[in-house]
């Protein structure tokens, strides 16, 4: 205790000055636990305000959702005895102005005059719903549309539109639907209407692919699981769909946990970068303590006691930079909402969270033991004597297993709490692994460069051999710097890479197979006018209609499917409403891969061709059964045969295809694809949308920019996340540099002296850095192709694309990044007078 | 590397290797400023030996850093073999002493990371001369270290770096060459040995020596012995009676 006591004396005493020699170390961790702790307070804000406001988000305590048709007389009686219902009826249209030129499609949402049950909208300017979406005598109703669709149709307040068979005026823009996120991903902007406006149109019929949402504000006890209970009891074949206020958006509660435990564990990384730095910062730190060490030793300190006074030290440091850090990490919700307010989606709930506090300072200490230990240990071992060496011959000396054990301990305590915490814990140790690993390349990596540059023949230029001599001196820090400043680069590399190839997908992997358009909702009597109009039409291809109705897979092979056993990447197929079809022959490009398609004029019991893959994830084989919910009509199917779907193809895939006898008897329409030279598809949309106005179309080029925007947001957000292992690793780079300043002053004094100009010596840095930079650069080029490759290989299931951004964000921001902080450092050496450096030796 | 001043190194026998004309030097520090040098009046001709003696803080290096160029002086005049260095900037003072003055210091100060050989061809490397390395292989046969050529400064003792740093700063065949307190670091029987070694190659080559050392036996053996004191040149066996 005393021994403690008195170590702890030293070590505030070593501590007074200030934590002057600890800088990078500080800036390190606290760095890494402010990202730590900042997504993770972010999150749980965003989560918060999900979970605080999931009554607005939602419309209501619970929603109900039916596709095709409305709730029936006693669906809608269940209904009104829990509480205030609101009926909203969404669907796709387009829209016309009404000059005929101008058209968009369009998301419609018409609500009954008590929606909203909760929140409020919000119209530019400002006026009351119900005057918004008011009918005038004559007939014409208000609607209120998303600014997009003022943009994109060249329309404006007040203006006439036409939409199905009526008119209506547009009195605003919407500028806030209080319930907009529960509703997902969408095509067009959003337009709101009345219920009556909607039945104006004609746009209704038992065909459309319409869905009806009730939201229910519950009364005075009825609990949801009672409504629950009482909903599938009462009504088990209705086929709707009841979510809840706890569960709002599930969609965007399941992005920000999904992106929450990625950017974390971009965060670890950055700590990570940090520990490689925080260990050099340490050795450096030594470095200057030699002096002070060997008077502790000379005096009768033992080598335990040493150690226990400059890890005292550390971990006092330590504490103070992960406590700052996780200060302004915790800040950060307000920051974002300061910044980004009324853009969020979702309000996030202010508050102190203190579970990521808690974590990012353990998570922080941690990485600090783990990176610390091991060079504090070679302190511990080094005797006096070789403490007084100059950096000639730097003393070296193994530390003890000991103190391994202690700093694998701590590392293994940062991946058991990332596992802990990780909603996918398999994930999370990929993650991991894939991290240590690519740690593990880069540090060979940089003892191979280390060696390649040891083994090369002697340059005849002075400055060369100087330069090159400085990478793989005694106590240069190219291994930390490739290793660092390398994950970070690699990490960049990967997710441009792989944002990239999903770009690619995207975009350019679909032109050449992809239809132009889709479209949706065309009508049983509308359908051979349809088939004749795309005939006559020139330049058009591949032209497929199938008959398309919207159900729901309910049981496999007797066992509802929320109990079935199903992999994760077939549990979409489950969730929700799928398209289906049915077809007496194979449609064109089926490839059956087992079993047999039916006869052409069979009419028996339903048969199913099933994708596959959602075979192989729910461990369904030919002969199972299957039971779907049409309608609110549940039927068994049983699988005849499995085909190969490939959804890049960007056309028709229905995960279902049903033998005719049974499906095509229930009311349905046909969606329809098309390929159409690049310069036909305007006159091809203009004709089709003038003949049809009931048809939505939707051009594939216009979902693709949808996407892709959403796509680029998306690897722009992880991008400028990965930007703080960067900025980690640029850390690292300039600790690194300013611990060599000493070595690298002293070579210029003497080069000076011996008659060498300033830009020669510059010239030595300028040759060490760009070889250090852009071999660091190609390294993670080639670490972040290899993850990027595994990832897309074995997640993706694509083929990678090379992007040439990559190699100019990796090798050249590496190069620049190196050259200059390698050049700024160098100032120093250059601006030294020699006299005064010689004067001081 | 092209400044190939070797053969036409602009003195000549005639003119001074060195002058100073009431150089002074005041540097600054926490308890105000500090004369250090003050107005030191000096002529070496060429081919002289000079000693500078004098206690520690009576100016002996400063002079010396002053004279070599590698500091400036706050007042007065420095000329090296005619050439007047006072005001060159520091690029121009580095170019100035390539090939035209050579220097030993105490702390060897040799290139941690080059082995003896390159350490030697430096300057030579530095002036643009193709058969650098030949050279410094002989300068290294000179002071008996052939053997050691590829070894690097921290696997040679203190007299063999000396010997190095010697090696260096004649390799490129100086009219004048400064050396301050050049056994200082070794050890009496390793010090005699390197002075033995500067007296004999400076002779070789007919350059002028300017020796900074407070060694009595070491100083004796020049032609002529300058003593310092507070910064001022108290004596000079040169003028003495």
């Amino acid at each position: 205790m005393s021994r403690l006591r008195l170590a702890l004396g030293f070590a505030r005493r070593e501590l007074r000055g200030g934590f002057a020699g600890f800088r990078i170390f500080f800036l390190c961790l606290a760095l890494g636990s402010a990202a730590i702790c900042g997504v993770e307070s972010l999150a749980e804000a965003f989560l918060t305000g999900l979970q605080d406001q999931g009554q607005v988000l939602l419309g209501g305590d619970v929603s109900v959702r039916l596709v095709h048709r409305p709730a029936d007389a006693a669906e809608r009686a269940f209904l009104d005895a829990q509480g205030r219902v609101s009926e909203t009826v969404s669907m796709r249209a387009m829209v016309y102005a009404r000059d005929g030129q101008g058209r968009q499609l369009v998301e419609l949402k018409a609500v009954d005059e008590r929606w909203p049950l909760f929140g409020s909208p919000r119209f530019s300017p400002p006026q009351k719903l119900s005057d918004v979406i008011a009918c005038e005598d004559d007939g014409v109703c208000g609607v209120a549309a998303e600014q997009a669709l003022f943009d994109r149709m060249g329309v404006a307040r007040g203006d006439l539109v036409r939409l199905g068979n009526a008119t209506f005026r547009l009195m605003g823009a919407l500028t806030k639907e209080p319930d907009r996120v529960s509703t997902g991903f969408s095509l067009g902007p959003r337009l709101l209407l009345s219920s009556k406006g909607l039945a104006a149109t004609g746009l209704l019929s038992p065909e459309s692919l319409v869905n009806y949402t009730y939201r229910v504000a519950l009364k005075p006890g009825v609990s949801i699981a009672g409504f629950r209970a009482a909903a599938t009891r009462a009504f088990p074949d209705a086929g709707w769909q009841i979510r809840d206020r706890h569960d709002a958006a599930p969609g965007i509660r399941r992005f920000v946990e999904q992106l929450t435990m990625f950017l974390t564990l971009v965060g670890l990384v950055a700590l990570g970068v940090a520990g490689v730095g925080a260990g050099q910062a340490i050795m450096a730190f030594l470095d200057r303590k030699r002096a002070d060490i060997a008077i502790l030793k000379a005096m009768g300190a033992g080598g335990g006691f040493v150690f226990l006074t400059f890890f005292l030290q550390v971990m006092a440091v330590a504490v103070a930079a992960t406590a700052l850090g996780a200060a302004i990490g915790a800040a950060l919700p307000f920051a974002v909402v300061w910044i980004y307010g009324e853009a969020l989606p979702v309000p996030p709930t202010f508050g102190l969270y203190p579970m990521p506090i808690l974590l990012s300072l353990a998570f922080g200490l941690l990485s600090a033991v783990a990176f610390a230990v091991p060079p504090l240990s070679r302190a511990r071992d080094v005797p006096p004597a070789s403490l007084f060496r100059d950096v000639v011959s730097p003393a070296r000396a193994q530390g003890q297993n000991f103190y391994r054990a202690i700093s694998a301990a701590a590392a293994l305590g940062v991946m058991v709490l990332t596992l802990l915490v990780a909603p996918s814990p398999l994930f999370a140790a990929e993650f991991l692994l894939g991290a240590v690993a690519a740690l593990a390349l880069l540090r060979l990596l940089a003892e191979g460069l280390r060696r390649l540059v040891a083994a090369l023949p002697r340059a005849r230029s002075p400055l060369l051999r100087l330069a090159l001599a400085n990478l793989v001196r005694p106590g240069a820090a190219t291994g930390g710097i490739v290793t660092a400043l390398g994950l970070g680069l690699t990490l960049l590399a990967t997710v441009t890479l792989l944002s990239g190839t999903i770009n690619h997908q995207v975009s350019g992997a679909l032109p050449a197979r992809a239809p132009s358009f889709f479209f949706v909702d065309i009508q049983p009597g509308e359908a051979q006018a349809f088939d004749k109009v795309i005939h006559d039409f020139s330049g058009t291809s591949d032209y497929q209609r199938s008959p398309m109705i919207r159900g729901r897979i309910t049981a496999l092979n007797g066992v509802p499917a929320a109990k079935a056993t199903v992999a994760p990447d077939a549990k979409w197929a489950l969730n929700g409403d799928r398209g289906i079809t049915y077809a007496a022959t194979p449609p064109p490009g089926t490839v059956i891969t087992q079993g047999k398609w039916w006869a052409p004029d069979y009419r028996g019991p339903t048969l199913i061709s099933l994708d596959e893959a959602i075979a192989k994830g729910t461990g369904l084989k030919i002969g199972d059964t299957m039971t779907l919910n049409v309608l609110g009509r549940e039927f068994k199917g049983t699988i005849a045969s499995l085909r190969k779907v490939d959804f890049t193809n960007g056309g028709q895939n229905f995960v279902l295809v049903l033998s005719p006898g049974l499906i095509d008897k229930a009311p349905h329409a046909f969606l329809a694809t098309v390929r159409v030279t690049d310069d036909q598809e305007n006159a091809l949309y203009m004709a089709v949308t003038d003949r049809f106005p009931n048809i939505s179309t939707i051009r594939v080029k216009d979902a693709i920019a949808q996407v892709q925007g959403l796509l680029s947001s998306l690897a722009d957000g992880v991008s400028a996340a990965s930007l703080v292992t960067i900025l980690a690793g640029l850390l690292v780079l300039a600790g690194a540099i300013a611990a060599g300043a000493r070595a690298r002053i002293y070579d210029a004094t003497i080069l000076k002296v011996l008659g060498a100009t300033r830009a020669r010596i510059a010239l030595v840095h300028l040759i060490e850095y760009g070889i250090l930079g852009t071999a660091t650069g190609i390294i993670a080029l080639g670490a972040g192709t290899l993850a990027a490759w595994a990832i897309a290989w074995s997640i993706l299931d694509v083929p990678l694309s090379f992007d040439a951004r990559a190699v100019a964000v990796t090798v050249l921001g590496g190069a620049a990044a190196t050259l200059i902080f390698g050049m700024l450092g160098a100032l120093a050496a250059l601006s030294v007078r020699p006299a005064r450096r010689l004067r001081s030796s | 590397m092209n400044d190939p001043q070797m053969d036409n190194r602009p003195y000549a026998g005639e003119l001074p290797a060195l002058q100073l004309s009431d150089v002074r030097l005041t540097l600054k520090s926490l308890a105000g400023p500090v004369d250090i040098l003050s107005g030191i009046d000096l002529t070496v001709e060429a081919g002289q030996t000079v000693a500078l003696t004098g206690p520690s803080g009576s100016g002996k290096s400063s002079l010396l850093m002053v004279a070599t160029g590698l500091e400036k002086p706050t007042s007065g005049h420095v000329t090296v073999a005619g050439t007047d260095i006072t005001r060159m900037g520091e690029d121009a003072a580095a170019k100035f002493r390539l090939g035209r003055v050579g220097i030993v210091f105490q702390s060897f100060h040799l290139i941690p990371t080059m082995t003896a050989l390159e350490n030697v061809a430096v300057p030579l490397e530095l002036m643009g001369l193709p058969d650098a390395f030949d050279r410094a292989e002989r300068e290294l046969r000179k002071v008996g270290l052939i053997l050691r050529t590829d070894h690097y400064p921290g696997q040679l003792s203190g007299g063999e770096q000396q010997r190095v740093a010697l090696a260096r700063a004649l390799a490129p065949d100086p009219r004048i060459l400064f050396a301050d307190e050049p056994t200082g670091n070794l050890d009496s029987g390793t010090g005699a040995g390197i002075a033995d070694l500067i007296f004999a190659l400076n002779a070789e080559r007919g350059a002028t020596l300017f020796l900074v050392t407070h060694e009595e036996s070491l100083a004796r053996r020049c032609g002529r012995v300058l003593r310092m004191a507070d910064g001022k040149i108290a004596s000079d066996s040169a003028s003495a009676p």
